[in-house]
């Protein structure tokens, strides 16, 4: 039984202009300890699937388990007892911290909640340990955010969603506000929970080499839907799918005697409001063809290797 | 290959700092620089390090107060750009030196159609009527990839890569001399920001413009730059040609930064982070600024740093290399 199941999700938005299609039809499991890299261009429909995920969002349909229960639709007493077990950290550690609130506080919060701690001494030795664990400091204690600079503030954000002893995290775009060398703090500190705690994280983000670097499971997503599905290494060593291609070749290389051959993609994002059926990558992949505006499903290429494309076995 | 290439600009011992009610903020300390004819400088190094600063003041737009030049020069054929008056400045900025801002939904005015705000600068710096400007402005547009009948849209109506090369041909309408890029790319996803460097590349090529890049992407820095300047709390503490800086990395900071890159050519699983943050800039610490994340520091790195030449184009501003050396 895996940690995490999700069968069939969507998420729909009413916008004036139709139905926004922002998760539609993905499937996918995440193992006890394990972490799933989620990737994909602003506007994708990754952060709406880890909020639905996580019961922040109601889904359109599709149903999520967690441990083999369904939780798609609990609710009350039930809902609060799955919240324990799965919890996000937001991308923006400026805006997702209350800003009235000391740093300490803020981190109790969750604890008083869960009404698991009895008298001040045992809550407040429980918020230490939670601080030590993720590396604030002492006198920051009684800070307010804005004292704050982004590596600490995430790692406030970080204690917060550690505070309830979680199964499951979502980390949405956890690093991406932050310099690199900060950057590197955090991604090691998040290795090192996972190491201690065998908690599974969802590793929502859009910096290719940072999901390579944290990832067992890779899922490229585009438009609402997953187009390729495999375990990291082998994602980058066979890439299949022609949009994770173009992803890849895109990243500035640090590397200045051999610059990755670009494909160059041409055009935008095509909008994610009543999509045709079909790939909805056509628009903007070089191989297109006819046949591509039939509906595409996510087929096993090779052992474990999951794409959706009709046109694999001629253009690989 | 820059011996033959003119000397275009140079900045010396530009000091800004800003002001807040007691408190002196030293944003950038003395610092100074060379670019030549069709070069690209590259300014690397992380948020709050001065590198946006550094491009103001060439531009002449920080507000004052609370930003105060405290000294230094920034000659430009053979004027003091920081000495000139502001009835001349207005006729350098947009027609000599044009800027590329980070954030695209905010450079550009919502009120008005793109077409109007490129036709903008294109009427103040030539004796342009209407028409031409609009027709000019049109071709710009076709030049950045946009199709010229979208001239009367609203900067709304477009996505955050398109506005970003509406930007773009605003900057390149009077094609100037010095380019000023501040993240051009980061606020954008990587797919479009290859197409907006592949852009800018072109452009620069074509017309030969001198650019100086702002940004904390090594990447980027790797695929569009021939110098490389790493600025740290204000100061230009490495200096180099590209291939200086990527493969003889210096200084402890530099190489700090490219050990806590996730390499894409994974193998390691713990990244080298470099420990603590840049340090308070209005009491930075004395002697130098990196020391108290340094993993060489001593007792010496209180004093006087030097500025250690390691090659024709490469210094790089620590103590240790001088011993070593």
């Amino acid at each position: 039984m895996s940690l995490i199941e999700v069968r069939n999700l969507k998420k729909y938005f009413k916008v004036p202009a139709g139905l926004n299609h922002a998760v539609d039809d993905v499937s996918f499991t995440i193992e006890k300890g394990e972490t799933l890299g989620v990737v994909g261009e602003s506007g994708c429909g990754k952060s709406t699937l880890g909020r639905t995920m996580i019961r922040l969002q109601e889904a359109t349909e599709g149903q999520i388990f967690l441990n083999g229960q369904d939780i798609t639709h609990v609710k009350g007493r039930e809902l609060d007892k799955i919240r324990d077990k799965m919890q996000i950290v937001f991308q923006d550690p400026y805006s997702s911290l209350n800003p009235r609130i000391r740093i300490e506080s803020t981190i109790k919060e969750p604890l008083k909640h869960s009404g698991r701690f009895h008298g001040k001494a045992e809550l407040q030795e429980e918020a230490n340990r939670l601080m030590e664990l993720v590396g604030i400091d002492e006198r920051l204690r009684q800070s307010y955010p804005h004292e704050l600079d982004g590596g600490r503030r995430q790692r406030v954000g970080i204690a917060r969603a550690l505070a309830l002893n979680p199964e499951f995290i979502v980390c949405d775009e956890p690093v991406s506000a932050l310099d690199v060398s900060i950057q590197a703090q955090v991604l090691n500190l998040l290795m090192d929970l996972q190491d201690q705690m065998g908690i599974a994280y969802m590793f929502v983000t859009h910096d290719l080499s940072v999901v390579r670097h944290i990832s067992d499971h890779i899922c490229v997503m585009y438009l609402g839907q997953l187009v390729e599905k495999a375990p990291a290494e082998e994602l980058f060593a066979h890439t299949l799918h022609p949009y994770t291609k173009a992803l890849l070749s895109a990243i500035p290389s640090t590397d200045i005697f051999h610059p990755m051959k670009r494909v160059r993609l041409k055009g935008e994002i095509t909008s994610p409001i009543n999509p045709e059926p079909g790939c909805r990558f056509a628009a903007r992949c070089p191989y297109a063809k006819e046949e591509c505006r039939q509906p595409q499903k996510l087929q096993e290429a090779e052992k474990n290797h999951y794409v959706s494309c009709c046109r694999l076995k001629e253009i690989s | 290959m820059s011996e033959k290439k003119e000397k275009f600009l140079s900045v010396r011992d530009l000091e800004v700092v800003y002001t807040s009610r007691k408190k002196i903020v030293q944003a950038v300390n003395k610092v100074s620089f060379d670019l030549h004819k069709g070069e690209t400088l590259a300014l690397v190094g992380e948020t709050g390090a001065g590198k946006t600063t550094i491009a103001k003041a060439i531009l002449g737009i920080l507000p004052n107060p609370p930003s105060k030049v405290l000294g230094g020069e920034i000659q430009m054929e053979g004027e003091d750009l920081l000495r000139l008056p502001e009835e001349k400045m207005l006729e350098i900025r947009g027609k000599k030196i044009a800027m590329i801002f980070q954030d695209p939904m905010t450079a550009l005015n919502p009120l008005m159609t793109v077409g109007e705000q490129i036709m903008e600068g294109l009427m103040l710096h030539n004796p342009y009527d209407k028409k031409q400007a609009e027709e000019k402005a049109k071709e710009m547009l076709e030049m950045v990839g946009i199709p010229a009948e979208r001239w009367v849209e609203y900067p709304f109506e477009f996505s955050g890569g398109m506005k970003q090369r509406v930007v773009i041909a605003m900057a390149l309408a009077c094609n100037p001399l010095l380019l000023l890029a501040d993240e051009p790319t980061t606020a954008l996803d990587v797919t479009i920001q290859a197409q907006v460097l592949d852009l800018i590349k072109e452009l620069k090529d074509k017309y030969e413009t001198s650019m100086i890049l702002i940004t904390h992407d090594l990447g980027v820095v790797a695929e569009t730059s021939d110098k490389v300047a790493v600025v740290y709390a204000g100061k230009i503490i490495e200096y180099g040609d590209k291939k200086d800086i990527f493969l003889h990395p210096s200084h402890p900071y530099t190489q700090g930064l490219f050990a806590s890159l996730p390499s894409m050519n994974a193998g390691e699983k713990r990244l080298r982070p470099i420990p603590g943050t840049l340090p308070d800039p209005t009491a930075l610490p004395k002697g130098c600024a990196f020391a108290p994340r340094c993993p060489k520091a001593t007792q010496e790195c209180m004093g006087e740093i030097p500025n250690v030449k390691l090659g024709p184009d490469h210094s790089c501003c620590c103590c240790h290399l001088k011993q070593e050396g």
